[in-house]
C-alpha cells in the first residue's frame, strides 16, 4: 500500500492534478471563513455590479479628509468627463449649427465657452438622431458638473424641508479608504440577483463537488456491482445482467437523465436528488469494464484454489477480485465524479438543475446569467469564472486519473 | 482527373444550393422598416374575421391599441391621454342620454382597397359575422353590443346590450369596440360565408388570400423566415381628411428570430428598426456600447408602464383562503426595489414613487382614485419587521421550533410559479420566495413549462399553485374598470379555462357590487368614491399583489436608417407603441431617413 502510493505520488501529472484539486477544497473551506454569510443573499440592487472595490460615499463623506495637492489631479478629471471623442462630437454639433470654430480643439476653455453659449437642449439640428441629441444631453451634464466650482456642499434638511450647510467637500479632499466605515470588495462583482458572485461561486463549487461525488459514488458502486456479480457468476446471472446494462447503454444517457430530471418535477428536485439520478443514468459502463476485467481473473489460479477451499461467493469476489481491479475502480470513480459535475452543469443550463433558491450550483449560475444574457451585455464575471472553475475541477480530475493510469497500467509503464 | 471532375460537381451542386437558399425577396434598406418581438412563427391566414391567424403584423389586437396597418377600426387609442381620434370614423361618437345607444359617423372619404367606398353596413356586417362564428370580435363583445344599425349609408348606430332595468349593461366595453373591433368588408365576408356554405368552423379556419383591407399596408410576402408589408399608394388616408399623407416606409418587414436574445443582436447590428421586446438594462446600449438606440423616454423607466405583473394568491387553499394576515405579511415582505431593479432593471417606477393601488401608474388613472384616502394601507415591500408583527398577532407561529410557522399544527409550505424560461417573472418568484424565508414561512420556486402552466392556472379548482403570476388588462377605454373587475370581480370565479381576470378565485359580494355600479357612472366625484373603496378591500384583503409595473409594448429604435420616431418629449403626443399600435400608427407618417 505505501509502495503504491509512493509510486503515485512520483507521477508529476497525478501530482499536478491533485495539488489543483486539493486547493480548489482548500479554497471551499477557507474562503467562507473570511467571508462569512448566506452565499444566496442578494446584497446589491440591481443586476450585474462590476467587479472592484465598493467605498461607502455616505461615510467616505463622513470620514475626516487630508489635503493632498496632487498637479494631475484637474487633467484627470477633465479626461474622465471631456475625452477626445466627446471634443469630436461638439466640433460636430457646432457644424451642425452652424456655428463658426476658430480655436483648437485642444483649448479646452474657449471650447466650454462656446458650447455654453449656443448649447441649448431644446435645439433640434436638422437630420440629426433623438440618440445623438440624447447623447448631447448627457455631455451636457456632464460638463455643468464639471464647471460646479472647486466645492460641493453637504446640507441637511431639517423638518421644514430647509436646507442649512453643513460641511463642504474640496477638489484637494482625499479619504484613505482603510478609514471608511464600509468598503466591499467585490473581486468578481454582482451577479443578475445582486449577489456576491465569489462567495456564490465557492458555495456553488462545494456543492457542485458533493452532487459530483454521490453521482460518481452511487454510479460506480452500481456499475461494480453488477460488473462484479456478471463477471463472476457467469451464465443466466451474466446474460441477464448485461441485458439490463445492453438496455441502458442504448438510450442516449443524457437523454434518459434529462427526461427522469423532467418528470420528477422541479420542486422534488433537491442538489442530492439530482446527484441520485445522475448517478443512476451513468452506470453502464463501469459494469462493461469491470465485468471484462473480472472474465480474466476469474480462472486464474488463487481464485480458482479459493474456490477449492470453499470460500463463499462474498469473500472470493472481495478478497481475490476486488483487489487486482481496485486501481483501476479508483480510477473510474475519478472519472465519475468529473462527468458528475458536468451532467449537472448541462442539466442546469437546461433548467433542469437543483431546485433555485436554496443551495447555487455551478450549473445554476450559467443558467441564470444565460438568462439574463451576461454574454451578449458583457457581464463576464458573471459566467466565466463558473466556467473556469468547472473546467479546472475536471482538468484536475482528468489529470489524476492519467497519472494513476500511468501507475497501473502495465503497457503505459515506463 | 476523375477527382478533380468530382471536386467540380460538388462544387458547383453546392454553388447551387446556395443560390436557391438566397433567392429570397431583396427589400431596399432605406425603403423598410424593420420590426422585431411581434411575429413568432409561420403566418397562418391574412382571414381578419377568423381566428388563429398567427399574423402578428397585419392582425393583432393589443393592449395599446389595435395594430392599423392592414385592417383598420372606428377609431384609434391613445394611452398617453386616453384620448380616441377617427380613423375610419368623422368626428367624435356620440351617446344618447340614457348610454344605450352610440352613433359613429364615417368618413367620406374611407375607401377599401377595391375602390369602394366603406359604409355602416360594412362595421354592421362585421360584428354580425362575429357573433354568428365566434370570433374575436363577436365573443369579446356581444354581452355588450345588442346590435348594430346602419342608419345611412355613413351612419352607424351601435345599441348597447341592456338589463331588464333598461340599462345598458357596460357602454365601457361598448367604446372598447371602437377602437378594438378592425372593420372588415361586407362584400368580402358575404364571399368567403359563401364559398365556406356558411359553416362557422370553415369561415373561421379561411385562408383570406383574397381579403379586402383598408389600411395603408397590404401583404407583400410570407414565409418561415420574414413577413412583409408592402404600401398600398392608394390608399384612402392621404386624403386631407385623415393624414394627407402617405405613410413613410415602402415596406414593412418583420424577420422570424428563435428568440429574444436573436432579436436583441439583430437590433444591435441595426439590422432591426423598431424592437418590441423587453432589453434587460437597455441604457448600456447607448451608454456603454455607444449604438444609436433610444427608448421612448432618455431616462428610467425608459418607457410607459400601462399593467401590472401580479402575483395571485390560491384561494382555493385553506391555508391562504382563511388567513389575510400571511397574505399581506407575505405581500409587505417581499422587496420590490430588488424586484424592480433585477427583473425589470428599474424599467418601472418603484411603489414609493407610485404608491400600488388598483391603477396603472399613468396620470389618468391615478387622478381616478384618492390616494390620500388608503395611504394608510399601501406598502412599499421590505418590511420584515411588519410582517413578522402581523404574523405573530394573528396567532400564525413557530411552534414546533424548526423555523418555520404552522397553521393548524401544520407546517406552512407554498409554492410559487412562472412559466419556465421567463427570466424576470423568474427572478421576481425568487425574491419572493426569499422573502418567506425572512418571515418564517416556506415558499419553495417552481417553474413548469408554460404549456403545462397555462393549463393549470385556468383551472378555476386548481390547488396545485400557491402564488402564481399573470398580468392585468393594460390599457384601453374600458380600463381601470377591466382591471379592478380582474382583481376582485366574482364574474370569472369557478369560469373553466378562466383567461379573463380573477385567477385566484377570490369572491367579495361588497367589491362585486362597487364593481358593477362604475360603467354606468359618469360623475366624475361619484366614480372617484367608487374607486377609492375598491382599492381600500383591495388593499386590506390582499387577494393578490403587484410585483412591478411594466410596458404593455416595448419600444426599442435603432435609429442608423430611420429617425423622427416618437419621444416623451417631441410634444407630438404620439404613444410609444412601435409604429403600430392605435394612434401610435402618427410615426409612420412622420419617419424620417438619416441619410436621405
Amino acid at each position: 500500500m505505501k509502495n503504491t502510493l509512493r509510486q503515485v505520488f512520483h507521477s508529476s501529472k497525478f501530482v499536478a492534478g491533485f495539488v489543483i484539486f486539493i486547493a480548489i477544497l482548500l479554497l471551499l473551506f477557507i474562503y467562507p471563513l473570511i467571508n462569512p454569510g448566506n452565499p444566496l443573499e442578494m446584497i446589491g440592487v440591481g443586476t450585474f455590479a462590476k467587479p472592484g472595490t465598493y467605498v461607502s460615499l455616505y461615510d467616505a463623506i463622513n470620514t475626516e479628509p487630508e489635503t493632498l495637492r496632487l498637479s494631475d489631479a484637474d487633467d484627470k478629471r477633465l479626461a474622465k468627463q471631456l475625452s477626445m471623442e466627446d471634443r469630436v462630437a461638439m466640433i460636430e454639433w457646432f457644424d451642425a449649427m452652424g456655428i463658426a470654430v476658430d480655436f483648437d480643439m485642444s483649448d479646452t476653455e474657449a471650447l466650454l465657452d462656446l458650447w455654453d453659449s449656443h448649447y441649448d437642449p431644446a435645439t433640434k439640428p436638422k437630420g440629426m438622431t433623438q440618440a445623438k441629441r440624447n447623447y448631447y444631453k448627457r455631455l451636457n451634464n456632464a460638463l455643468q458638473e464639471l464647471k460646479a466650482g472647486d466645492e460641493i456642499i453637504i446640507a441637511e434638511s431639517d423638518e421644514a424641508g430647509v436646507l442649512t450647510e453643513n460641511d463642504t467637500v474640496n477638489k484637494t479632499d482625499y479619504v484613505n479608504v482603510n478609514a471608511v466605515a464600509n468598503v466591499k470588495v467585490l473581486p468578481l462583482g454582482t451577479d443578475n440577483f445582486g449577489r456576491d458572485v465569489l462567495k456564490e461561486l465557492v458555495s456553488a463549487t462545494g456543492t457542485s463537488i458533493l452532487i459530483g461525488l454521490i453521482a460518481g459514488a452511487v454510479a460506480t458502486i452500481i456499475g461494480l456491482t453488477f460488473g462484479l456479480l456478471a463477471g463472476y457468476m457467469g451464465g443466466i446471472a451474466d446474460d441477464i445482467i448485461m441485458f439490463i446494462t445492453n438496455v441502458f447503454t442504448v438510450i442516449p444517457g443524457f437523454v434518459l437523465l434529462i427526461l427522469i430530471s423532467y418528470s420528477i418535477g422541479q420542486d422534488q428536485r433537491g442538489a442530492s436528488v439530482v446527484a441520485l439520478v445522475i448517478g443512476l443514468t451513468s452506470w453502464t459502463w463501469t459494469a462493461r469494464s469491470v465485468r471484462s476485467q473480472v472474465i480474466s481473473l476469474r480462472n486464474r489460479d488463487h481464485v480458482n484454489l479459493s474456490k477449492l477451499s470453499g470460500h463463499s461467493l462474498v469473500r472470493i469476489i472481495m478478497t481475490d477480485i476486488l483487489p487486482y481491479i481496485a486501481s483501476y475502480v479508483v480510477m473510474a470513480f475519478i472519472l465519475q465524479v468529473s462527468s458528475g459535475i458536468l451532467s449537472e452543469a448541462q442539466l442546469s443550463l437546461l433548467g433542469l438543475g437543483p431546485k433555485t433558491t436554496e443551495v447555487p450550483t455551478l450549473g445554476l449560475m450559467m443558467n441564470w446569467s444565460m438568462l439574463y444574457s451576461a454574454h451578449t451585455n458583457g457581464s463576464w464575471w458573471a459566467y466565466f469564472p463558473v466556467i473556469l472553475t468547472i473546467t479546472l475541477i475536471s482538468f484536475s480530475l482528468n489529470l489524476m486519473n492519467t497519472g494513476l493510469d500511468q501507475v497501473f497500467n502495465p503497457t503505459l509503464r515506463d | 482527373m476523375k477527382k478533380l471532375v468530382a471536386l467540380l460537381l460538388s462544387l458547383i451542386m453546392v454553388l447551387s444550393l446556395a443560390t436557391a437558399v438566397a433567392e429570397t425577396v431583396e427589400l431596399p434598406r432605406n425603403e423598410t422598416l424593420y420590426f422585431a418581438g411581434q411575429q413568432w412563427g409561420t403566418v397562418n391566414s391574412w382571414n381578419i374575421i377568423g381566428t388563429n391567424q398567427n399574423n402578428a403584423m397585419a392582425i393583432a389586437g393589443g393592449p395599446s391599441g389595435y395594430r392599423t396597418l392592414m385592417f383598420e377600426t372606428l377609431y384609434m387609442y391613445n394611452f398617453m391621454d386616453g384620448s380616441m381620434k377617427g380613423l375610419l370614423a368623422d368626428g367624435d361618437y356620440v351617446w344618447n342620454d340614457t348610454m344605450t345607444e352610440v352613433t359613429v359617423k364615417i368618413k367620406d372619404a374611407a375607401k377599401w382597397s377595391d375602390g369602394t367606398p366603406v359604409t355602416a353596413n360594412d362595421v354592421k356586417r362585421t360584428f354580425d359575422i362575429g357573433v354568428e362564428i365566434g370570433n374575436g370580435t363577436g365573443t369579446g363583445y356581444k354581452a355588450y353590443i345588442a346590435e348594430i344599425v346602419a342608419a345611412d349609408e355613413k351612419t352607424v348606430v351601435i345599441k348597447a346590450a341592456v338589463n331588464a332595468d333598461n340599462v345598458p349593461v357596460n357602454p365601457l366595453k361598448v367604446v372598447d369596440f371602437l377602437s378594438g373591433a378592425p372593420i372588415a368588408q361586407a362584400a368580402w365576408i358575404d364571399t368567403v360565408a359563401a364559398r365556406n356554405n356558411n359553416d362557422p368552423v370553415a369561415i373561421l379556419n379561411d385562408p383570406g388570400e383574397d381579403v379586402v383591407w383598408s389600411g395603408p399596408y397590404t401583404k407583400y410576402y410570407a414565409d418561415d423566415q420574414k413577413v412583409v408589408l408592402v404600401r398600398d399608394d392608394n390608399y384612402w388616408g392621404q386624403d386631407e381628411s385623415m393624414w394627407g399623407k402617405l405613410p413613410v416606409p415602402k415596406y414593412i418587414a418583420h424577420a422570424m428570430y428563435a428568440d429574444n436574445a436573436a432579436g436583441e443582436v439583430a437590433l444591435k447590428n441595426g439590422e432591426v428598426d423598431v424592437c418590441q421586446q423587453f432589453i434587460g438594462n437597455v441604457q448600456n446600449l447607448w451608454l456603454e456600447d455607444g449604438l444609436p438606440i433610444s427608448t421612448y423616454y432618455e431616462e428610467a423607466p425608459y418607457g410607459v408602464c400601462l399593467t401590472m405583473p401580479t402575483a395571485w394568491y390560491n384561494m382555493n387553499l385553506p391555508v391562504l383562503a382563511n388567513n389575510v394576515a400571511l397574505r399581506k405579511a407575505i405581500a409587505m415582505a417581499v422587496d420590490y426595489d430588488t424586484i424592480i431593479a433585477n427583473a425589470m432593471t428599474n424599467q418601472s417606477p418603484s411603489f414609493a414613487d407610485v404608491p400600488r393601488s388598483l391603477m396603472n401608474p399613468t396620470a389618468g388613472e391615478q387622478a381616478l382614485y384618492n390616494a390620500a384616502e388608503v395611504a394608510e394601507l399601501q406598502w412599499a415591500g421590505n418590511d420584515i419587521d411588519g410582517a413578522i408583527k402581523l404574523l405573530d398577532e394573528a396567532g400564525i407561529v413557530d411552534t414546533d421550533g424548526d423555523g418555520w410557522r404552522e397553521y393548524n399544527g401544520e407546517k406552512i409550505a407554498l409554492n410559487a410559479v412562472c412559466p419556465n424560461g421567463w427570466s424576470d417573472w423568474q427572478a421576481s418568484m425568487e425574491v419572493v420566495a426569499a422573502a418567506g424565508a425572512k418571515i418564517g414561512v416556506e415558499i419553495t420556486t417552481l417553474y413548469p413549462e408554460y404549456s403545462i402552466y397555462q393549463t393549470v392556472f385556468v383551472n378555476p379548482n386548481q390547488t396545485e399553485y400557491a402564488i402564481f403570476m399573470w398580468s392585468p388588462e393594460a390599457a384601453s377605454p374600458s380600463n381601470p374598470w377591466t382591471r379592478v373587475n380582474q382583481f376582485l370581480g366574482t364574474e370569472y370565479v369557478g369560469v373553466e379555462n378562466n383567461w379573463s381576470g380573477n385567477w385566484g378565485q377570490y369572491v367579495n359580494e361588497e367589491a362585486d357590487a362597487l364593481i358593477k355600479k362604475i360603467p354606468t357612472t359618469t360623475d366624475a366625484e361619484e366614480l372617484k368614491a367608487l374607486y377609492t373603496e375598491l382599492t381600500k378591500i383591495y388593499l386590506t384583503e390582499v387577494p393578490s399583489f403587484s410585483l412591478m409595473y411594466r410596458p404593455s409594448v416595448f419600444h426599442a429604435v435603432n435609429e442608423s436608417v430611420w429617425t423622427n420616431y416618437p419621444a416623451g418629449d417631441d410634444g407630438r403626443n404620439i404613444p410609444p407603441a412601435d409604429c403600430t399600435d392605435g394612434y401610435g400608427i402618427a410615426a409612420l407618417y412622420e419617419l424620417e431617413l438619416v441619410n436621405p
